[in-house]
């Protein structure tokens, strides 16, 4: 297994958002879910989910309710909402607009200056 | 944004819902473990080992927990509770310190609510008519009444109002009830009531024609005569009441509170209909208040320049009729003089409240000073700056929460007290009260006092440099140099502000005793006077009327304790004052407007020996001067003076007959010692007594302005007493008289001194407040000091320093304080002596010999302050201070 990234400062928020735009997910749903997108790259603090969570959902952008489990268990769903899909676009569009700066910045040959 | 509102919802639901929270993250924290530990179970993982990795790849379940409360904000109203508690638990814990903080605050506070409220009441509310601002005086000069053909000019030939009405002072005997009353009013044009915009409580106002001749007979009483006279009866429309004799209809009631005149004739309980007859082509006898109510879209401005054309095209054709007509704001008219004495008071209780928090804010420092461990030892825990400053913010809400509550009461007091202590002519004062505005105006000063004497100590407290602090055990050698500037700062600005307060206050008993050294010219002590009317009654026939006051003035001079007894048309002070043109023998009859004029006095024999009113020249009125005798009158020194300069008035002749009549001639057989007429503090006026029985007008006219006369007795003991027995008198002879204005001269003189007094008691309250705060602070800076400097003083004195040097040390410290202060402070009181000069009598607003005195006294009182801590300085054993280390 390749060493895992850690995450970026303020990409946590990103990508809980995208998780839960494929479908309504818990908690541990969203961690599987970006682990299994990003092919296990990513390192996840599984603690600092939770505060993320509640974070969007006290914005706006994410919406919960509780549901049962596929192991027939309680737990807490969570669902994009109309603003945090807005939101989801906008800071998409930023951070690939940033990479590709960055990627240009860093591509940059000696000869091209 | 939409996300504003669900974050609110959010926040309350989280925050009300407090416990389903928690078990809701105790659910979905625990199903998170859960899951994991059974996937990897599932992985082959053994069980303990499963749960093991799932705990230390989760972290600390706590701190989540705490991270997510804090992101959906429950934590700030938990915090700010929990701030609060500890706040209340460490004001316990030093109750000293509390209760002088909390004592200093309610004061200002207090002070502050209550003067605002006067403020707000006099000043700030609107006048109790329909857009009340667009209500407008037109007067001679902003004050002289008006003749009734030019006030008819006026209305006919101006554009720019909606309305301009005008009334004449009116005052009533009631008769055919119980007893008779003697009753104060106006008399109205018919358009005045409807044009102010309020609705009667009862019945209707007074319609068109009205206000014509024979057809002026109805009456609108005010809310407070229809309780007291007619107990409130609900079917009082329609029914008769018979003023001055002749019987009028009552054809409205106005509702309670309702005031008019607001600035003159304030007592006014009734209004009837004024008919000018042939009075419509009078320019003299100035006697109307004219009002009038702005059009829409008309500025003030445009209207007065209006007036002031058509007032210039009349002077021209009847010259000395419409000199310096003023149109000014009804209100302006009503709270003008007393807007800069009450703007004072509010500038003296905001310094008041300033010194209270600079006081609060030093006391704060010092006792951050003590607290440096406690808040090191909570930021090394892990508390962020942010959470300390936060934490003593909320302490000192809480302290300013309290001090504004206690404040609050304090106002309610306060508000009651001056109401009782002010002079009966502040305008509107009965309609102070703690309304919805004082009550934002006491909420926001809380606030803003909170953080003006809390941030600053707070955000010091909070930049504790942890190690030294820990290391040297909470007792530091030295303390920092930027606190101790601040506290400084405080203290010196305390003393600045105390001191302009102080010489405020200085000022103002300075002009007040230069106002109480004023020589009334008479004798007020011992002296009581009341007013018998007989207008409507069988006394007011001619012919009856000379024989009546000549009858009351023998019994009364009779009465046992009387000493002297006269009578007079109208008192000095509190009685009216018709200045009257007249000519003189043997002069150019002047210009129309270049009259001489004197206030216009009718008195009865033995008015100058009761007021013990000296004649310089010449003889009194006396009981022979009838209207068979030769017409005689005495004027005052200022009349003699200003008429005949360099000559002996007496025996010149001077007429007041206006010039259509032929002239009749009074001769001058006395001059008396000037006396304060209508105000105490203005220079008198020429003045001339004409005697009562050979006074025709006096004696027969039917107009009501006539028929009166003002007793004044002279006691020789208690002339207090003697009044029920006078009256008695007067109603041996007509039960139906009524007497009013019972009055003392020595209650007269206090009434026309009231609002000066009324100013300075207030000032010098607020200045003593002041001056004790700014004395605890500078006690507490220096005590503070001192016991920061114990060890320095101990080596000073281990290397020989006497007792004085140290006392010297110490003093000088405090005396820096004192004098930076007292020179910003008199830098202050001379900038805002502009101001002061306004209420100032007989004395300058930079007076030296004040300025001097306040600023010896200041500095006495931090000599004081200063001592007591120095003297423990002096006590200082090195052996200890040294050992203390």
């Amino acid at each position: 297994m390749d060493k895992q990234l850690e995450l970026l400062q303020g990409t946590l928020d990103m990508l809980i958002l995208k998780a839960v735009s494929l479908g309504p997910l818990h908690g541990y749903g969203v961690l599987l879910r970006i682990q299994q997108i990003s092919q296990d790259r990513l390192e996840i603090q599984q603690g600092s989910l939770y505060p993320a969570l509640y974070r969007l959902e006290h914005q706006g952008w994410i919406t919960s309710e509780w549901g049962e489990s596929e192991n027939k268990r309680k737990a807490k769903y969570y669902r994009l909402t109309a603003a945090g899909k807005r939101r989801l676009q906008t800071e998409a569009e930023k951070w690939n607009r940033m990479a590709d700066v960055i990627a240009g910045i860093l591509g940059t040959s000696p000869e091209e200056v | 944004m939409s996300t504003i509102g669900s974050r609110l919802r959010s926040w309350l639901r989280r925050s009300l819902g407090r416990p389903e929270l928690e078990s809701e993250m105790e659910t979905e924290i625990r199903f998170h473990v859960d899951a994991y530990i059974e996937d990897l179970i599932a992985q082959g993982v053994p069980q303990a080992e499963a749960a093991r990795q799932a705990r230390i790849e989760f972290g600390a379940i706590e701190n989540t927990k705490e991270e997510c409360r804090e992101a959906t904000g429950v934590t700030l109203l938990e915090n700010f509770l929990q701030d609060l508690r500890y706040g209340a638990r460490s004001m316990v814990r030093s109750p000293g310190f509390t209760a002088v903080a909390v004592i200093a605050l309610a004061l200002g506070i207090g002070a502050n609510a209550a003067i605002f409220s006067v403020v707000n009441a006099v000043l700030l509310r609107p006048l109790a008519y329909r857009d009340s601002d667009r209500l407008v005086t037109i007067l001679h000069g902003g004050d002289d009444p008006v003749a009734v053909a030019n006030y008819i000019d006026w209305r006919n030939q101006s554009q720019s109002f909606e309305a301009m009405a005008a009334a004449d002072y009116w005052s009533a005997n009631l008769t055919g009830l119980d007893h008779p009353d003697r009753l104060l009013g106006l008399k109205v044009t018919q358009n005045l009531l409807p044009m102010l915009g309020v609705q009667p409580f009862l019945g209707r106002l007074f319609v068109k024609g009205e206000d014509e001749v024979g057809a002026e007979h109805e009456v609108i009483l005010s809310y407070n005569l229809w309780q007291r006279r007619f107990s409130g009866d609900p079917n009082i429309l329609g029914k008769a009441m018979v003023l001055n004799g002749n019987s009028y209809v009552i054809v409205g009631v106005m509702p309670q509170g309702f005031r008019f005149a607001p600035f003159w004739a304030t007592h006014a309980e009734l209004w009837v209909p004024n008919a000018f007859g042939d009075r419509i082509h009078n320019r003299g006898g100035n006697s109307l208040r004219v009002f009038a109510r702005l059009k829409g879209g008309v500025s003030l401005a445009q209207s007065r320049a209006e007036i002031a054309s058509i007032t210039a095209r009349l002077q021209q054709q009847f010259p000395g009729t419409n000199g310096n007509v003023v149109v000014m704001p009804l209100k302006e008219k009503v709270v003008g003089k007393i807007e800069t004495p009450l703007l004072v008071l509010l500038g003296a209780v905001g310094f008041v409240l300033l010194i209270a928090c600079a006081n609060v804010a030093h006391m704060l420092l010092s006792r951050a000073a003590a607290r440096q461990k406690e808040i090191a030892v909570r930021t090394a825990l892990g508390a962020r700056r942010f959470r300390v400053i936060r934490q003593l913010l909320t302490e000192n809400l809480l302290l300013a929460v309290i001090g504004g509550g206690l404040g609050l009461l304090l106002a309610v007091w306060g508000i009651r007290t001056l109401v009782a202590l002010s002079p009966g002519d502040i305008p509107r004062l009965d309609s102070v009260a703690i309304d919805t505005r004082v009550m934002l105006f006491l909420f926001g000063a809380t606030l803003l006092t909170s953080v003006a004497f809390g941030l600053a100590p707070a955000m010091q407290a909070s930049a504790v440099n942890l190690s030294d602090t820990l290391k040297e055990g909470g007792r530091g050698s030295s303390d920092g140099i930027r606190r101790n500037r601040l506290r400084s700062f405080l203290v010196a600005t305390e003393f600045a502000l105390a001191l302009v307060l102080l010489i405020g206050a200085g000022l103002m008993i300075r002009s007040f005793y230069a106002l109480r050294a004023v020589d009334p010219g008479f004798n007020p002590h011992d002296v009581v006077s009341m007013v018998v009317s007989v207008a409507g009654s069988n006394e007011a026939r001619p012919g009856r009327r000379e024989t009546f006051y000549r009858e009351v003035l023998e019994k009364v001079r009779a009465l046992p304790g009387i000493e002297a007894a006269g009578g007079i048309n109208h008192l000095p002070l509190i009685g009216d004052m018709w200045g009257w043109p007249f000519v003189i023998e043997g002069r150019p009859t002047p210009r129309p407007g270049e009259f001489p004029t004197a206030v216009y006095r009718i008195a009865a024999p033995g008015y100058f020996d009761a007021m013990r009113l000296p004649l310089l020249q010449g003889r009194d009125i006396a009981a022979s001067d009838d209207s068979k005798a030769p017409g005689v009158v005495v004027i005052n020194e200022k009349a003699a003076r200003a008429y005949w300069p360099n000559e002996n008035p007496i025996g010149r002749h001077i007429s007041f007959t206006s010039d259509s009549k032929p002239p009749v001639w009074l001769t001058i057989i006395g001059v008396t010692k000037d006396a304060v007429e209508g105000d105490w503090q203005r220079e008198p006026y020429p003045e001339a007594y004409l005697a009562a029985f050979q006074n025709a007008e006096y004696l027969e006219s039917p107009g009501t302005q006539f028929q009166y006369i003002t007793l004044v007795a002279r006691a020789r003991t208690d002339p207090g007493a003697l009044a029920s027995t006078i009256k008695d008198t007067v109603w041996s002879i007509d039960r139906n008289l009524p007497v009013s204005e019972v009055v003392t001269m020595d209650e007269v003189v206090d009434q026309a001194n009231a609002e000066p007094r009324f100013e300075m008691l207030l000032l010098a309250v607020f200045a003593v407040v002041a001056l004790v705060m700014a004395a605890v602070g500078i006690y507490g800076v220096m005590s503070y000091s001192i016991s920061r400097r114990t060890h320095e003083i101990g080596i000073r004195v281990s290397l020989g320093a006497t007792r004085g040097e140290i006392l010297l040390l110490v003093l000088r410290q405090g005396m820096v304080l004192a004098l930076t202060g007292a020179a910003v402070g008199i830098m202050g009181a001379l900038l805002l002596g502009r101001l002061m000069a306004k209420l100032l009598y007989g004395v300058p607003a930079t007076d030296p010999l004040t300025f001097a005195g306040v600023a010896t006294l200041l500095l006495a009182v931090a000599v004081i302050a200063s001592y007591l801590p120095a003297r423990r300085a002096m006590r200082v054993d090195p052996i200890v201070a040294l050992r203390y280390e």
